[in-house]
């Protein structure tokens, strides 16, 4: 582990530690992080975790189904989660195949992989895809805590460029999508991710009241959201779809600072600050699954989505003994040696996760764990990176989701059956009423027995 | 995108028609008319059964497209039916299908008829969306509102890229998470400024004297000043009332001074007047849907331009005078822009983007097989190019000179990995490169772009050569396309099993164009040294380009591509860069003011600064459409 996880601090210390640098007074929204729920079961959480270019799918699969299935090669990392997870073979994403728009399975893959949704083939103009399973539950059950959702990442957006085929890199590199033309950005650095779910624990100021340091905040955000009003009559369609983002995002901010009663947190975590991307991949990956759990184990939110790398990407694993880039390798034509290269990068990555998983095992909440109360949905959007198909799609589920969902084996599922499925029986208990999402026909059967 | 094409297309066509019959064809043209004839037939056999008569499918009618008949009166059909075809969206994927190379003939058969299309007085200028502040932009807008160079948004969350650029209005959304950043750094702007004398001399400029009246009055004059300038246009009176009131409100809930002047910056610095670059769509300033843009919003338009950053004094002042929309005084300002040192953004993200010198940084090369190459190289290999453009840029020279300049700019370290002596330390200087490389496709970065990790990949350099530098994106390939080595063994050098590939005419019709480039620039290894042998095969870096040109070896390549390909490259980069001026993918309608400014670029001898000052004097750039 790099040198900055040396150094352990109570939380505590870290919140006094932050100083004034992060100070924003008339933005606080808490004297402190909100308390976990008070129930001693905890509430439900969702996660989705997506990895670009398919998988090797003959290393994946279990050969057998239901309770004590073996754990593949790939999947072999998660022996000590084995039985809090579920492996799910057979499920599809129709909308991402071309359906008439041709090349760009990859842009199509990460766009489609929480959505559902056929994405509008452009460059630029009118981007549109779907509202992902994640904000629609945001948009449900967000206001509960201080933070609605959590968008996180290990890869920056492209800098410059194509990304796919005639696909926007909006397409690419965001999985998370707030209404159909508005991708949800990424967090990547995991000292911002800090600062944003922590920074609020700076102790208030004692020379102001309280009461008109937020006077003064409101009439903020009174001030600029009455500009973004004024400014609707005298836009156009396209302008106005901008300005709602804007006007949403004002809200948010608005709703945050109205959640600020909630009490200090009353448990010890133990987290150093991280001081910015660490040069490691493996090290940044783990710190961003620690901030998920954090802000799980926190309750400062209760849906999280992660992109272990963006749709397409042709990193190199040097570090596992993987010279040649993910993307080049993916289209391996059969070919051994890159099926094995491909294995060991996805078998790199079922390690990740089952760090993750392990330590949400760790997290105890009343009778249960952390893990038991989540959903944390890892997969692809692609099932063969050769052959770029969006059928059986290598998906599993982790978590018990408070108990309603029967762990430990592998489901079969018959072919076709949409990946939304899935999401409305994860709808279903994080108590988020829809009544479909993409193109969903209804619910998983079998997750529970 | 505009689907411009040219003679090299063409005869590409050509020469897959003839292939079958022997590699010689190649450099054969076949008569205009037998090209005609042949992509008729495609059309008529492929495309009518659906699309003609009185109830054609979709209510698309196509009868024309086979005919004689201009295509100017169809202009928004053609040009989504050559994307259909393009894409392989038509014919439907269970009709029966054209080979791939009619499929490509037909395009650019029709392309080639567009292309002749008059232009007349008919072009719309496009609407720009709503452009929200890249990072850049903001990054850049703070350092010239208020003197500091915060760089804050360098902690924003990326921005996405459309069109190849990441200014594009209808890409860059504002998710919640963006508008925190907003407010927190506008606070901590506000903060700063307070904290810093001469950042708040240049927020608030005037002096109060110690009278109370006089107090308010000056205070209120520089808020109505600073707030202008932040949203690079006057007030209107409603605005001046609005700031008023928040300063009076804070006032009376006895805040300080201190604290009015921060709420007020921190207001205007989050407000969607300072974060987006907004031009009215008010139906009454419209006639026939179009409007000139007015003087301050084209001063915006030629400083985010040029230096991705907000207009200085003397823009507004041109504005507030409402003489900067003349063609003269644009030209004016160009100049005087460019010699800013401020212009520098234009090398940075117009060229940076374009070229994709900034995805350099997150490239690396196998360490055990180009041991020489780190992080420093990766950087001089970054300024080179960037250095080249900006010379040519500066001295207003031939945008020719990017392909084809007998000079570069070089430190030690990549000198000694060109191998050229006589250049010690890190400065960067001129280098006459006796005739070792030429042009910017032979630097370093490109090559190194243009490569995989462990090797060079030929194809990818011609795939870029043919987006980036001809505009000439080869369609992606057809489903299911059988992977090399699929079929029986490949062997030999990687030139031998790409042209065993080659063998299928499906494959041909697009990496004939494509491997030629690449394997002209064989001698180039994945990190831009040069070689004669790749492991035990000594490298053959001669081929013939479609449409018959020999070349031996990449200078020889270069010069072809200089000599045969001007119009390409000129039409290639005026597309990029009107692109990147405008902030939105360009449509068919733009057509005619790109085919405009190519022409007078010819006249000009291909000036750079011929090719920035027709685009700002471009109906697009100085006019508006109305969005709704």
């Amino acid at each position: 582990m790099s040198s900055l996880m040396n150094s352990k601090l109570s939380r505590r210390t870290v919140l006094r530690g932050l100083g004034v640098s992060l100070a924003l007074p008339w933005l606080e929204a808490t004297s402190s992080v909100a308390k976990a729920a008070a129930v001693t079961s905890g509430p439900t959480r969702m996660a989705f975790i997506f990895v670009p270019n398919g998988v090797v799918m003959n290393n994946w699969m279990p050969k057998t189904e239901g309770y004590g299935f073996q754990l593949t090669r790939t999947l072999e990392p998660l022996a000590p989660v084995k039985d809090d997870l579920l492996v799910l073979s057979g499920l599809t994403h129709d909308k991402g195949r071309a359906n008439g728009d041709g090349a760009g399975d990859h842009a199509r893959s990460a766009s489609v992989f929480l959505t559902g949704a056929q994405p509008r083939k452009t460059d630029g103009e009118h981007i549109r895809s779907g509202i992902s399973v994640d904000q629609l539950a945001a948009k449900a059950v967000g206001q509960k805590t201080r933070f609605s959702s959590l968008e996180l990442g290990v890869d920056p957006g492209k800098m410059a460029g194509n990304c796919d085929s005639g696909y926007s890199c909006a397409y690419s590199s965001n999985i998370s999508w707030s209404g159909e033309a508005n991708p949800v950005g990424k967090e990547v650095n995991p000292r911002l991710v800090f600062e944003r779910l922590f920074a609020g624990g700076k102790p208030s100021e004692a020379d102001k009241s309280q009461q008109q340091r937020e006077a003064l905040q409101k009439s903020v955000l009174d001030f600029i959201a009455d500009d973004a009003k004024r400014l609707q009559s005298k836009l156009g369609r396209n302008d106005n779809r901008k300005l709602d983002e804007y006007l949403t995002g004002v809200r948010e901010v608005e709703r945050r600072i109205g959640t600020k009663t909630a009490k200090p947190v009353d448990i010890d975590v133990e987290y150093a600050i991280p001081d910015g991307i660490p040069g490691d991949y493996q090290d940044h990956m783990r710190m961003m699954c620690d901030l998920m759990v954090l802000a799980f184990q926190t309750d400062s939110t209760r849906i999280a989505t992660m992109m272990f790398a963006n749709a397409g990407d042709n990193k190199n694993y040097r570090k596992i003994g993987v010279p040649e880039g993910h993307h080049d390798l993916s289209h391996h034509g059969e070919n051994p040696e890159k099926l094995e290269k491909l294995s060991k990068i996805n078998h790199f990555q079922i390690q990740q996760l089952s760090y993750l998983l392990q330590k949400m095992k760790s997290i105890r909440e009343g009778d249960r764990t952390l893990l038991d109360n989540s959903m944390v949905v890892y997969g692809s959007g692609l099932s063969d990176g050769n052959r770029h198909n969006h059928d059986n799609l290598p998906i599993l589920l982790a978590g018990s989701g408070g108990g309603t969902i029967e762990t430990g084996r592998h489901l079969r599922y018959d072919l076709e059956t949409p990946v939304c499925n899935l999401f409305m029986s994860m709808l279903d208990r994080m108590g988020v009423d829809a009544p479909f999402i993409g193109d969903s026909t209804g619910r998983l059967s079998g997750l529970s027995v | 995108m505009l689907g411009f094409t040219n003679s090299f297309g063409l005869a590409l066509a050509v020469s897959v028609a003839f292939m079958s019959t022997s590699m010689h064809s190649i450099a054969q043209e076949g008569s205009r008319d037998e090209i005609a004839m042949l992509a008729q037939k495609t059309i008529t056999k492929y495309c009518y059964d659906c699309h003609t008569g009185a109830n054609p499918e979709g209510g698309i009618r196509v009868d024309f497209l086979a005919t004689g008949t201009e295509l100017g009166d169809h202009i928004e059909l053609v040009d989504k039916i050559i994307l259909v075809l393009k894409d392989q969206q038509m014919p439907p994927a269970d009709s029966e299908q054209p080979e791939g190379a009619d499929r490509v003939q037909a395009i650019e058969w029709i392309e080639q008829r567009l292309r002749k299309f008059d232009c007349g007085s008919a072009s719309r200028p496009g609407r720009v969306t709503m452009r929200r502040l890249n990072r850049t932009e903001y990054n850049n807008t703070v350092r010239d509102l208020t003197g500091l160079d915060l760089k804050l948004a360098n902690d924003f969350p990326s921005d996405d890229v459309g069109n190849g650029f990441d200014n594009i209005g209808d890409v860059l959304s504002l998710p919640p998470i963006l508008m925190e950043k907003y407010l927190a750094s506008a606070k901590q702007i506000a903060d700063e400024v307070i904290k810093n004398v001469d950042a708040t001399k240049k927020v608030f400029p005037t002096e109060p004297a110690d009278i109370l009246d006089e107090v308010i009055e000056v205070t209120r004059s520089n808020v109505m000043h600073f707030a202008s300038r932040a949203f690079r246009r006057p007030l209107d009176a409603d605005e001046t009332q609005r700031l008023s009131k928040l300063m009076r409100a804070a006032w009376e809930a006895n805040a300080t001074k201190e604290e009015i002047m921060q709420t007020i910056i921190t207001v205007v610095l989050a407000s969607p007047h300072f974060i987006y670059r907004i031009e009215d769509d008010d139906p009454k300033d419209f006639v026939d849907g179009i409007r000139p843009l007015n003087d301050f919003e084209l001063a915006s338009r030629l400083s985010y331009f040029l230096w991705s950053s907000m207009p200085d004094d003397r823009l507004f002042q041109l504005a507030g005078e409402e003489k900067l929309h003349t063609a003269d005084q644009l030209n004016a300002e160009v100049d005087r822009m460019l010699a800013d040192p401020k212009s520098r953004a234009l090398v940075e993200n117009f060229a940076g983007q374009w070229l994709q010198l900034r995805d350099l940084d997150a490239l690396s090369p196998d360490p055990i097989k180009f041991a020489t190459f780190d992080a420093k190289l990766r950087r001089s290999m970054r300024q080179e190019t960037e250095l080249l453009f900006n010379s040519i840029l500066k001295e207003n020279r031939s945008i020719l000179e990017l392909l084809s300049a007998d000079y570069t700019y070089l430190d030690e370290r990549l000198a000694r990995h060109y191998d050229i002596g006589g250049i010690s330390g890190d400065e960067f200087r001129r280098v006459d490169l006796q005739g070792k490389r030429r042009g910017m496709l032979m630097h370093g970065s490109i090559l190194l772009l243009t490569s995989n990790p462990t090797r060079t990949s030929p194809v990818k350099r011609g795939k870029w050569v043919l987006e980036n530098l001809l505009a000439e994106p080869p369609p992606p390939p057809p489903p299911n396309v059988p992977e090399l080595g699929a079929e029986g063994e490949t062997l030999g050098t990687l030139r031998q099993q790409m042209e065993q590939h080659r063998t299928n005419p499906n494959c041909a019709v697009c990496h004939v164009k494509m491997d030629a480039v690449g394997f002209g620039l064989e001698n180039f290894d994945a990190i831009g040294a040069w070689r004669e042998s790749d492991g035990r095969e000594r490298i053959d870096p001669s081929g013939i380009l479609p449409g018959g040109r020999n070349f031996n070896g990449p200078l020889d390549l270069v010069q072809i591509l200089v000599e045969d390909k001007k119009t390409e490259f000129t039409r290639c980069v005026t597309l990029k860069m009107l692109t990147y001026a405008l902030g939105r993918g360009l449509g068919v309608a733009d057509r005619c003011s790109v085919s405009s400014i190519v022409n007078k670029l010819a006249e000009e001898n291909y000036r750079f600064g011929i090719l920035i000052k027709s685009i700002v004097t471009s109906p697009p750039f100085t006019h508006q459409e109305s969005g709704r």
